[in-house]
């Protein structure tokens, strides 16, 4: 039941007063959702359910509720929901993200402010993993800011990527820097093995991906940046697959250098192609305890 | 002309933005498309000469793989 706003000499009913004591409880009918969903005033104090087999968000506005007011909401679906600061700030200590069956609870400090308790469960232990960020591959580029610096290493989960355009290489950058601070080994196993052992200002995954026609596998990759909140020179290493119609197929497999003038913490990752536009795909990022 | 749009992901707060890239980051962009082109080249002329030295030579690039195994 949603917060009510009693007035004097107001009775309640027997079925009211039931659904008070469950709303009190944390308990209660949730209003079911199946796709991305805006808050509203009315949800103050009542429980979502958000069920959609692709990423979802709740998104939090301003001026809509007050300190004090809660907003219960669990993930059923498949696809992570996350919780969106749209005109209000939402902090939280662990992650916006709730993986399937993970839920957690919106409290409100001001009508402008609130914060997000993860349930427990999703905690990550030593050697779990907690998603931070999921987003779409689309736009110049997508640059995943203000990275918490509250886990021991960071793993970047690339799935079903390709290009706006064809033959374009996937690329990424730490810190917004693009200096010539990057120094890869990179073994491409195409038609014949290629090994190179090279530097640049960025590192490049791999050339000549062609966009999504259809019978394409897009491309995935995994990388792995170790003790990336450690002001130290930065190593990360991973794999990229690709296989494309055109009989132009890579398995890469890599280790990473992140090099500079100055050690630094990674808190953030930009991910781009040498020219044009990312034309699809999604970004995950994960923080491993 | 549609400028370029970059998105930025605030990962603790889960907001997003979406932007008109800024002169500096056009001026990237247009770099790194600049040297996406001279790369192409830059293969292009290679294997040009390439071609052209297995015709000097009179084999094939079979052949040639061949002799370096």
């Amino acid at each position: 039941m949603a917060k009510q706003t009693s007035t004097t000499g107001q009775v309640l009913t027997a079925a009211q007063m039931t659904s008070l004591q469950q709303t009190a409880m944390l308990g209660g009918a949730a209003s079911a959702k199946t796709a991305s969903y805006t808050l509203v005033a009315a949800d103050a104090g009542t429980s979502i359910t958000m069920s959609n087999a692709s990423a979802t968000t709740i998104t939090v506005n301003t001026a809509l509720f007050a300190a004090g007011d809660t907003v219960q909401i669990t993930n059923l679906g498949a696809g992570v929901c996350t919780i969106t600061a749209g005109t209000a700030t939402v902090s939280t200590a662990s992650s916006l993200a709730l993986a399937q069956y993970e839920s957690g609870t919106l409290y409100f400090t001001s009508t402008s402010a609130s914060i997000f308790n993860k349930g427990a469960g999703a905690a990550a232990t030593s050697g779990g993993m907690t998603l931070i960020s999921t987003t779409t591959l689309t736009g110049a580029s997508i640059t995943l800011s203000s990275i918490p610096q509250t886990y021991n290493d960071l793993r970047l989960v690339i799935r079903d990527f390709y290009p706006a355009t064809d033959n374009q290489t996937l690329q990424m950058t730490f810190n917004g820097d693009t200096g010539a601070n990057y120094t890869f080994v990179r073994t491409r196993s195409t038609s014949s093995a290629v090994s190179e052992n090279a530097g640049g200002t960025n590192f490049p995954f791999n050339d000549r991906i062609t966009q999504q026609d259809g019978t394409d596998s897009n491309a995935r990759a995994i990388v792995n940046i170790y003790d990336y909140a450690t002001a130290l020179d930065q190593v990360a290493d991973g794999i990229f697959v690709y296989f494309d119609n055109a009989s132009v197929t890579s398995v890469v497999t890599f280790g990473l250098t992140y090099f500079p003038s100055t050690s630094a913490a990674i808190t953030s990752i930009t991910i781009n192609v040498n020219s044009g536009n990312l034309g699809g795909g999604t970004a995950l990022l994960y923080g491993v305890k | 002309m549609t400028k370029p749009q970059i998105k930025i992901v605030n990962c603790t707060t889960g907001e997003e933005i979406v932007r008109d890239a800024n002169d500096a980051e056009i001026a990237q962009i247009e770099q790194n498309a600049a040297k996406a082109l001279a790369e192409k080249a830059e293969a292009k002329l290679k294997e040009k000469e390439k071609a052209a030295l297995l015709d000097k030579l009179g084999i094939t690039v079979e052949e040639a793989a061949l002799l370096l195994s």
